[in-house]
């Protein structure tokens, strides 16, 4: 059975326009699912509607075989379905070691349980431990996606949903963020990814669908994908 | 648990520390100290709420009213003792509280204001007409807690009171629930993003600040001995909100100077009437524009440019004790 099921949803911010028209795809557990498309494609929407942050209007999203689309976002990460929005998803006022606490009191009620599961994500992001003590407003772009994205990695997610992973940061900082990804895989997170790197997203994901206009266009196995990458690339930056 | 000992060790020196004012001071000090006493937990409580939570909430001051009103009738009509008058009142703000709490946090902050706003000028009203209850703009009378009305014993028991709610908002603060309510703060959708039940918890905070006012509240009344619906009035909510902003929104001593410092020179511009609240206002403005963290952001910045000139002390540590100054 897939980890994530998304049975043909329609779902969209006003009423009368459908943003995503009809998408059906499957996570299966373990892997990584890229998702590419132009800009405009439904990409965002699609994982904002998996979260519960907004809620189809037709079809069902299933998580383990049980239907999850009336549900909000806290229900949701309850589940162990975690959300990385795009950009930097850290609390600035916070300081970084709160932010880190913050993933893990929703998950644990007690000190000594957040204690080790910071103690976890320090040896895994030491950069953060070095700067645990400062507010997160000054981090450097990098250093704060890390932040967002170990804040959701300390609870042992089930599935990750990452949304543009890259965006704005440096090529080399960027190498860094797909290789925790990549890490995290390997520790048996099954991710959705969305990328608009199509180069990346198509070298450390396992199955990729390619939607437009809020349908999927195209579905299959990396290697389907690789073989016409330059095409791929083509149609996805003209939109054709 | 040893850290928790620790802090309640420093505000029994603070007890101690300023338990000494009533021998030196006239019984009008002393009253003017109690009454500061009495705003620094209503302030406390607010700045969780509007501070750290980031919920601009107008009716602070209604639920004074409510827990003393609540208290002083109770008492009143069932001769049962003013503490469990007290405990009823903030048993009664807790679900106003709750269900105020659920009507309005949904709303994002200017019509938060309003709607809290609206259901406070409400219950003012309805205490006015229903004076058969309330006996409305007569005054009702209440029943001394200590039975005089000199101020001494109510300072010991405010001064008491303000350093329970100040050390109660520290730990909630620091505790799983005060991150998540700086989260809210921070940003609510990544706070919601993150797995953080924000109405649930906005509504935690609303609550308990709505407790610390009617706690404050139902003491009050059976201090001062006499209640009316005046204090419900908008302007004993604008005072909240003045000294809050001038001691520094969302630090921890910020309410606490705040309050003291508003009460005290309130007191001395008694002679200027209703100007006091222009004065006011332009403090207000002048701390918003110039010093944002209010007293305690001035008194940060002042042991940092005393440090900083010290030869002795290194620069790196003088920063570090001026942010902490503002933290959290």
């Amino acid at each position: 059975m897939a980890l994530l099921e998304v049975d043909h949803v329609a779902a969209g911010y006003v009423e009368g326009i459908d943003i995503l028209a009809d998408i059906a795809l499957r996570v299966e557990p373990g892997s990584i699912t890229g998702i590419i498309g132009p800009n405009g494609a439904g990409k965002s929407t699609l994982l904002k509607t998996i979260f519960g942050f907004l809620h189809p209007r037709r079809g069902r999203i299933l998580h383990g075989g049980r239907e999850i689309q009336a549900l909000a976002p806290y229900a949701i990460k309850r589940l162990g379905i975690s959300y990385v929005p795009q950009g930097q998803n850290i609390f600035p006022q916070l300081t970084v070691e709160e932010n880190l606490q913050l993933g893990a009191w929703i998950a644990r009620h007690d000190r000594a349980g957040v204690a080790s599961i910071l103690e976890r994500a320090y040896a895994t992001f030491p950069r953060l431990r070095e700067r645990r003590r400062r507010r997160a407003t000054s981090l450097s772009g990098g250093e704060a996606k890390m932040l967002s994205l170990a804040k959701e990695l300390v609870n042992d997610p089930v599935l990750l949903l990452v949304d543009e992973p890259s965006a704005g940061l440096a090529p080399r900082i960027a190498h860094l963020v797909y290789d925790e990804l990549v890490a995290a895989r390997a520790r048996g997170v099954t991710l959705l990814l969305i990328d608009q790197n199509i180069t990346k997203a198509v070298e450390i994901s396992d199955y990729l669908y390619m939607i437009e206009g809020g349908q999927v266009r195209r579905e299959g196995p990396r290697e389907h994908f690789a073989d016409q990458l330059r095409q791929i690339i083509r149609d996805s930056l003209l939109g054709a | 648990m040893e850290a928790f000992a620790r802090r309640v060790g420093w505000c029994l020196l603070a007890y101690a520390a300023v338990a000494w004012v009533p021998w030196v001071t006239t019984e009008y000090h002393t009253h003017v100290f109690t009454i500061s006493l009495y705003y620094v937990v209503l302030a406390v409580g607010w700045n969780l709420l509007a501070g750290y939570t980031g919920q601009f909430s107008l009716a602070h001051h209604t639920f004074a009213g409510v827990g003393a009103y609540t208290s002083a009738l109770l008492v009143q009509h069932t001769r049962l003792p003013m503490l469990v008058g007290i405990v009823a009142g903030a048993v009664l703000a807790t679900g106003l509280g709750y269900v105020l709490g659920s009507l309005c946090l949904r709303m994002r902050a200017i019509y938060l204001a309003l709607a809290t706003w609206a259901f406070a000028e409400s219950i003012r009203l309805l205490v006015t007409v229903e004076y058969q209850i309330t006996r409305g703009d007569l005054g009702l009378r209440t029943s001394l807690l200590f039975g005089t009305p000199r101020a001494t014993p109510y300072y010991y028991l405010f001064l008491g009171l303000a350093l329970a709610a100040a050390l109660a908002a520290w730990e909630i603060v620091h505790s799983r629930v005060g991150v998540f309510m700086r989260a809210i703060r921070d940003d609510e959708e990544a706070a919601a993003a993150m797995g953080v039940d924000t109405f649930k918890w906005k509504r935690v905070a609303f609550v308990v600040s709505a407790v610390f006012a009617a706690v404050a509240g139902g003491f009050q009344g059976h201090y001062i001995g006499l209640l009316s619906p005046a204090p419900m009035k908008f302007n004993e909510m604008a005072t909240i909100v003045i000294m809050v902003i001038v001691g520094g929104l969302r630090t921890f001593f910020g309410p606490i100077l705040g309050a003291v410092f508003v009460e005290v020179l309130s007191e001395l511009l008694r002679g200027w009437g209703e100007i006091r609240m222009v004065l006011f206002a332009l403090l207000v403005i002048a701390v918003a524009r110039l010093y944002p963290g209010g007293l305690v952001g001035m008194l940060g910045l002042a042991v940092q440019t005393v440090r900083s000139r010290s030869p002795k002390s290194p620069v790196g540590r003088s920063t570090r004790s001026a942010m902490r100054s503002t933290k959290p």
